[in-house]
């Protein structure tokens, strides 16, 4: 079986870690999901055992052949039969399919069909010899253009989304140093073959996996692949069972920081570790994003609609005799005007803009439509180090004279405010400062102190950062204090112990410093400084030390005791030679002072993050490699486990019954430990997640991380997981969004995520949720607004249809709408403010919030749709009537109208026109139409700002982008019509009733919540009646207002700019 | 930590949830229901959800909504649409107030004029063998029938003699009955059909008659009549040799003009050109363009082969 391989490493000490025989890395098929499930059970260590021995026979006969290496002919032999040394690309999509893919997708095809019809229809006309045959040909090719041209913005926008293999190959060294037919060559680290001797050196890359034969002084950075920042040292030894944790092998891909290596080549390319976890990468599905599958069910509904309506009107136009030709013409307006062609569009625009905007709060968005995804998240699973941790250490408690004091563990202190009166604090801080051998790279001095770079792990760098903020110039006192002797720690003796002498210039002892674990340094105590008096270490004080240190232990942090001890001047003279090998000097009977512990505390704005989350009905799961303790310390203190929530271990302690008696109902929190995460069943996993509302995961591996992410998405969970290595990648990918660390990630976790956090902090995740929901309520917006005019612009085929009338709107005009004036409004709505505190809400239910839906949809074709064509006809019949052809004469006149042998058609006042006049002012009608649907477009605009609250709520001018939406739309609109300045006023008292009844409505929304305005019939009544009321106030103001727009000062203006003919 | 924790806790699964856990699961609850929903179905169950849909029986819902539901919705958009009818209605009757009976507010779409022929049968070819009476029979029935209004009774009954070659400028109240200018059937002399009932058809030497597009208050030439002239478009020029016009020159009179409306101008009758066609090559297709000269007229306007000229093809056949 398969089995994939992971290991995140932070504490050597601490890790349950899948066991993986090295089978493994010999086998070659690709790892399936299904693969990994079974994983979760079977666990096999059995083989193991062999197979490292067998690993071990082959070092061995390597070490024979050491000086001489592979012969050349047997590492062609070789490679022939495993293939170069590198990672198989995935097998991508042509580009081409890509393309295409994005000229069928979503309303492209009902395009296509209608430019295929507009080009059948040329043909025919064309072969008829018709008289403008080309008006159809032309209407094929612009329609062919808008496909064309959404498609290139569309493939444009996905080229540039993750490309998870490229950046594995960009780690792939270009050259390594071989031995082969006893000389040294350097190769192309692709030619590499199993049994090939490397030499490497600091600063290189790892070629391959190696077995290590010879080491000096090396040290790799495994961070890539195990997310461990330290640089661990590698040598010959063989110090573990499993191969990821002993010492002796170095990983491809990794860098190795210092010192010089020899080993054996032990696996290439695909069957690296590195390489496992790109192709388990690779094959872990992306399903689509909940912003695509909105925008899918979208597209079907319009696509529905205009598919049902224009075969409706097929058919009803050919059993009213028209032509097959006109029935088909006619179908292909219904789909133009169905269509909403800017949409797509303008969908991506708006996205992009929030993801432009989300950068500049260090959200990077890679992937467009994740922007929303994280607005629609439920789950987030979030690693603990780095991201709701500071990823240092830091002092946090102290315990001198029996008590314990708080340390300040903000990111920016600068003091510390407990209590340093005592002379026990001045000895135990002389010990921090002494018993350390970290130091400060030079040139810092004008850094706040913890942003300063310091050489030495990381316990060191937290007492010395300490000291230095308590005492100042660290490095003075230690030049002060010299030092004589030292045994650094190491983990036979855990302890670390100097000797210096002092700046007391009166006392001539030398002063001897020691910290190490607190037992061990207590087991070299007989004395305890207590209010800087030396007592003797009773039981009594012995007890009060174990407390504290169960305490502070049982915060999660790491504790270390410190001690000293002045050496008797008679005894130890200046002159004395302290050797550290035989420790001609005491080391037991010491003076305990104190403890200090340490954590790596939470980044100060992450309780608040987490706070918003849970009112935003987000659940935080930790998931973590850490200790369960340190963990549940650090979820409590940033709120993932609130303050009165329980685990059932803590009910079992307060109860003082067994845990197996505890309800465990009543325990909301949960602390879940690797290991039993690995013989869970899904099941109970599933309980698990679904029964506690607070979760840790502690001691997980990456590959549970992934287990977790599945059994989030089981629930129905929308999830966001962040992730900083390359064995976090599949979580990554799998994750609904991808969220890698843009400091501490690798390339491969932020080439798996859809989202990088540049600053590396949880609270930049929870903006990015805010604007997440904020988009999905504007696209909301934009949508309604899109849709209204669709039914103004199908109307008038419909009535032209049925009544044969001339036609009001053409084709392209529909174009110019949703092309032209429409498509800066509908990104303006992006910009808009939120109604309410959207971070109060719960995620939206993916199956039940869509972004659109029946009343919506409803509210935009049935209430303002029509509304709208209402405006708009009454424009078209007033260009008519005024230029002489009253609404009577238009019905049923189509046949005439569009003759092109009647040249003297005659109109309601017995003037004659040819063809050519009728259509010039069918132009004109168009004209019209178009300005009243764009000025409607403009109450619609405006109506659309808010869905429930008033306009004069939400203010009318604090989005400042409408108005530019507002101007470019009445701009294109005068650049398109400047002749037809009088018809700009008739739909005028239209799109003020539709701005009024969409108040009225609102109004009866915010009055009556909860309610829906279709399915509430008593809030319909209502409507009903005021609606009649609003109706006859309108009328009356129609009055006043439409004799004085259609009266000649008006015209006057627009005489000058009577069109010439010719 | 307890590794039995998961494991019983699956078995206490379910039941009472703490606080927040309440309000975490009944939405995952629900999306499990939908997601089962949402399952594969076979043809049966779905069919049978339709019909559920269509005719709840439990609920007595159809379409999921309830008799008063479907009355009270019906009921909205009956109103909110009456309303909207209402309006509309108010609206085409205020702007409908705004406009003069006589005379339409804009005529710039309308000017300057166009021109057609009769006769008009389909198209504007005009084709036709002399020796087969079947083929020119209707044109010459087109003739006659459009001639009527012009006959010499029926011009003397109705209208008034009026000075010739100024314009018939009728002042007074827009809404008063204007006096029309007769144009006698017998001005058009040989195109009369009264000498030759043929229209000259039966000898091959077709009459076309020419008739400017009415436009209220329009006033053609400014002052100098308006001329028609023929000839050969894209052609042999000397496929048309001569051609007649009556009555005068082929002017369209003055006093003819301007033109007041339908409603008050009742028995106008549009002033005619006719071109005798007395010598055109026979057994040819000859493309002929007949156009307007005068000051005003535009006839040169490409896509608009109707404005101030015409363009029709003559076919005479032995």
């Amino acid at each position: 079986m398969p089995k994939p391989y992971f290991l995140l490493q932070k504490k050597s000490d601490v890790y349950s870690v899948e066991i993986n025989g090295t089978e493994d890395l010999e086998k070659t098929e690709k790892v399936d999901e299904e693969g990994m499930y079974k994983d979760l059970k079977g666990n096999k260590k059995k083989k193991k055992t062999e197979d490292l021995k067998k690993e071990l026979d082959l070092v061995s006969d390597a070490k024979l052949t050491f000086h001489r290496g592979l012969s050349s002919a047997r590492a062609a032999e070789i490679l022939a039969r495993d293939g170069p040394n590198s990672l198989t690309p995935p097998k991508a999509t042509p580009e081409i399919v890509k393309f295409l893919k994005q000229m069928v997708g979503g309303f492209s095809i009902l395009l296509w069909i209608g430019a295929a019809f507009s080009w059948i229809s040329f043909g025919i006309q064309f072969a008829q010899g018709a008289e403008s045959p080309f008006d159809n040909l032309y209407l094929g090719v612009v329609l062919a253009l808008v496909v064309i041209l959404t498609g290139i913005f569309a493939y444009y926008q996905e080229a540039k989304s993750t490309n998870i293999m490229a950046s594995f190959s960009k780690m792939i060294p270009q050259q390594a140093l071989v031995i082969r037919d006893a000389e040294k060559k350097e190769l192309p680290a692709d030619q590499l073959v199993v049994g090939d001797i490397v030499e490497i050196k600091g600063g290189d890359r790892i070629p391959a996996d190696i077995r290590l034969i010879f080491t000096q002084g090396c040290k790799v950075d495994n961070s890539s692949l195990t997310g461990e920042s330290e640089p661990q040292s590698r040598s010959c030894d063989f110090t573990h069972e499993n191969p990821l944790e002993t010492r002796n092998i170095a990983f491809y891909s990794t860098t190795c920081v210092e010192g010089t290596a020899t080993g054996i080549v032990i696996n290439t390319g695909d069957r690296t570790i590195i390489g496992r976890i790109a192709s388990l990468a690779s094959g872990v599905g992306n399903g689509k994003t909940p912003i695509a599958i909105e925008i899918e069910h979208f597209v079907y509904l319009v696509a529905g609609v205009a598919i049902s309506i224009g075969v409706l009107f097929f058919i009803i136009s050919v059993s009213m005799r028209y032509k097959i030709l006109d029935s088909i013409i006619f179908l292909i307006g219904i789909i133009v005007a169905n269509v909403p062609e800017g949409l797509l569009a303008t969908v991506t625009v708006s996205l992009s803009l929030t993801a432009k905007r989300m950068a500049k709060k260090n959200c990077l968005v890679k992937n467009l439509e994740a922007v929303e995804t994280l607005g629609s998240t439920s789950i987030i699973c979030s690693d603990k180090t780095g991201t709701l941790t500071q990823n240092r250490m830091t002092v946090a408690h102290l315990w001198f004279d029996d008590q314990i004091y708080s340390a300040d563990t903000s990111e920016d202190q600068t003091t510390q405010p407990f209590d340093q009166s005592s002379q026990t604090w001045t000895a135990l801080s002389k010990i921090v400062t002494l018993c350390n051998r970290a130091e400060f790279r030079p040139g810092q001095e004008n850094l706040p102190v913890m942003k300063r770079v310091v050489v030495g792990d990381a316990s060191e760098t937290a007492l010395l950062k300490f000291a230095e903020v308590v005492l100042g110039d660290v490095m003075d006192i230690r030049a002060r204090n010299k030092k004589v002797a030292e045994i650094p720690f190491n983990s036979t003796n855990k302890f670390q112990l100097s000797i210096h002498e002092t700046d007391d210039r009166n006392d001539k002892r030398f002063l001897l410093v020691m910290k190490g674990a607190p037992e061990r340094i207590l087991e070299r105590c007989s004395t305890i400084m207590i209010n800087g008096k030396e007592e003797p270490l009773d039981s009594e004080k012995a007890e009060a030390f174990q407390t504290a240190y169960m305490e502070l232990g049982g915060m999660g942090e790491r504790v270390l005791g410190f001690c000293h001890l002045y050496l008797p001047e008679n005894e130890f003279p200046d002159t004395y030679p302290f050797d550290t090998d035989s420790m001609n000097f005491p080391t037991s009977n010491l003076c305990f002072v104190g403890l200090l512990s340490m954590i790596d505390p939470p980044r100060s704005t992450v309780p608040d993050a987490v706070s918003k989350c849970r009112s935003a009905g987000i659940k935080v799961i930790m998931v973590t490699g850490d200790h369960p303790i340190t963990a549940k310390a650090i979820a409590k203190s940033v709120g993932i486990i609130s303050a009165t929530s329980e685990t059932v271990e803590d009910m079992a302690k307060r109860l003082n019954v067994p845990v197996e008696r505890v309800d465990r109902r009543q325990a909301t929190a949960a602390v879940v430990n690797g290991m039993e995460l690995k013989d869970m069943s899904l099941q109970q996993l599933d309980e698990v997640l679904c029964n506690h509302s607070e979760i840790v995961f502690a001691r997980t591996s990456p590959q549970q991380k992934l287990i977790i992410v599945e059994g989030c998405q089981r629930q129905g969970a929308v999830v966001a997981v962040t992730g900083d290595g390359v064995n976090d990648s599949p979580a990554l990918k799998k994750a609904d969004i991808g969220i890698a660390m843009g400091i501490a990630g690798s390339d491969a976790a932020k080439n798996a995520a859809d989202m990088v956090l540049l600053d590396d902090n949880f609270a930049s995740i929870v903006t990015g949720v805010e604007e997440g929901r904020l988009i999905f309520d504007n696209l909301k917006k934009t949508i309604a607004y899109t849709l209204t005019k669709n039914i103004a612009e199908l109307c008038p085929f419909l009535i032209y249809i049925i009544a044969s009338i001339p036609m009001p709107i053409g084709t392209i005009t529909i174009l110019f709408i949703d092309l032209g004036t429409d498509i800066i409004p509908s990104v303006a709505l992006a910009y808009e403010k939120a109604e309410s505190d959207i971070m109060n809400r719960r995620p939206r239910n993916k199956s039940k919030d869509r972004l659109v839906n029946e009343q919506l949809a409803v509210y935009s074709y049935l209430h303002i749709g029509i509304m709208q064509s209402v405006g708009a006809f009454v424009t078209y019949f007033t260009v008519y009537a005024e230029q002489g052809f009253l609404p009577t004469t238009l019905l049923g006149v189509r046949v005439n109208w569009e003759s092109n042998a009647i040249n003297d058609f005659e109109d309601s006042y017995g003037q004659e026109w040819t063809k050519y006049q009728r259509t010039y002012l069918q132009w004109t009608g168009y004209t019209a139409f178009f300005v009243s649907i764009t000025i409607q477009q403009v109450a619609d605009l405006i109506i659309r700002k808010t869905r429930r609250n008033s306009i004069f709520q939400q203010g009318l001018f604090r989005n400042k982008v409408i108005w530019v939406g507002i101007f470019s739309q009445i701009g294109i609109a005068l650049i398109l019509t400047y002749v037809l300045l009088r018809y700009w006023f008739v739909a005028v008292p239209f799109a003020i009733l539709i701005w009024v009844y969409d108040e009225v409505r609102k109004l009866f929304i915010r009055r009556y919540p909860g309610s829906k305005l279709v399915g509430q019939e008593h809030v319909l009544l209502k409507q009903s009646l005021s609606l009649v009321i609003l109706l006859l106030v309108e009328s009356f103001f129609s009055i006043l207002i439409q004799p004085l727009l259609l009266k000649r000062p008006v015209c006057a203006i627009i005489t000058w700019a009577r069109p010439m003919k010719g | 930590p307890s590794p039995a924790l998961p494991r019983s806790r699956a078995r206490s699964g379910g039941g009472e949830r703490g606080h927040e856990g309440e309000a975490e699961d009944p939405n995952s609850e629900e999306e499990e229901e939908t997601k089962q929903a949402m399952g594969s179905k076979t043809w049966r169950e779905l069919a049978g959800d339709l019909k559920l849909f269509l005719w709840n029986r439990e609920e007595r819902t159809c379409m999921g909504r309830t008799a008063t539901s479907w009355g009270l919705i019906l009921l909205f958009y009956f109103v909110f649409y009456t309303c909207l009818a209402g309006m509309f209605a108010f609206c085409m009757y205020v702007m409908l107030l705004t406009l003069s009976p006589y005379t339409p507010t804009y005529r710039d779409r309308v000017s300057p004029p166009g021109v057609m022929i009769r006769p008009y049968l389909h198209g504007f070819t005009i084709a036709f063998n002399v020796s087969k009476r079947s083929t020119w029979q209707p044109y010459v029935d087109s003739m006659h029938r459009f001639l009527a209004a012009y006959d010499d009774k029926v011009q003397e009954e109705k209208n008034i003699e009026c000075v010739a070659g100024r314009y018939f400028v009728q002042g007074g109240h827009e809404g008063e009955e204007k006096k029309a200018c007769r144009f006698k059937r017998s001005l058009l002399q040989s195109c009369s059909g009264l000498g030759d009932p043929t229209f000259g058809y039966s000898r091959g030497q077709p009459c076309v008659l020419l008739k400017m597009n009415r436009i209220i208050g329009y006033r053609p030439g400014a002052g100098v009549p308006v001329s028609v002239d023929c000839k050969v478009q894209k052609g042999n020029e000397s496929d048309l040799r001569s051609v007649d016009f009556y009555p005068g020159n082929g002017t369209f009179d003055l006093m003819y003009y301007p033109y007041y409306g339908k409603i008050t101008h009742v028995n106008y009758t549009s002033p005619l050109v006719a071109m005798h066609f007395t010598d055109v090559k026979r057994n040819n297709l000859v493309p002929i363009q007949c156009s307007l000269k005068g000051e005003g007229i535009i006839n040169d306007v490409n896509n608009d082969r109707f404005l101030g000229r015409i363009l029709f093809t003559l076919s005479i056949g032995k």
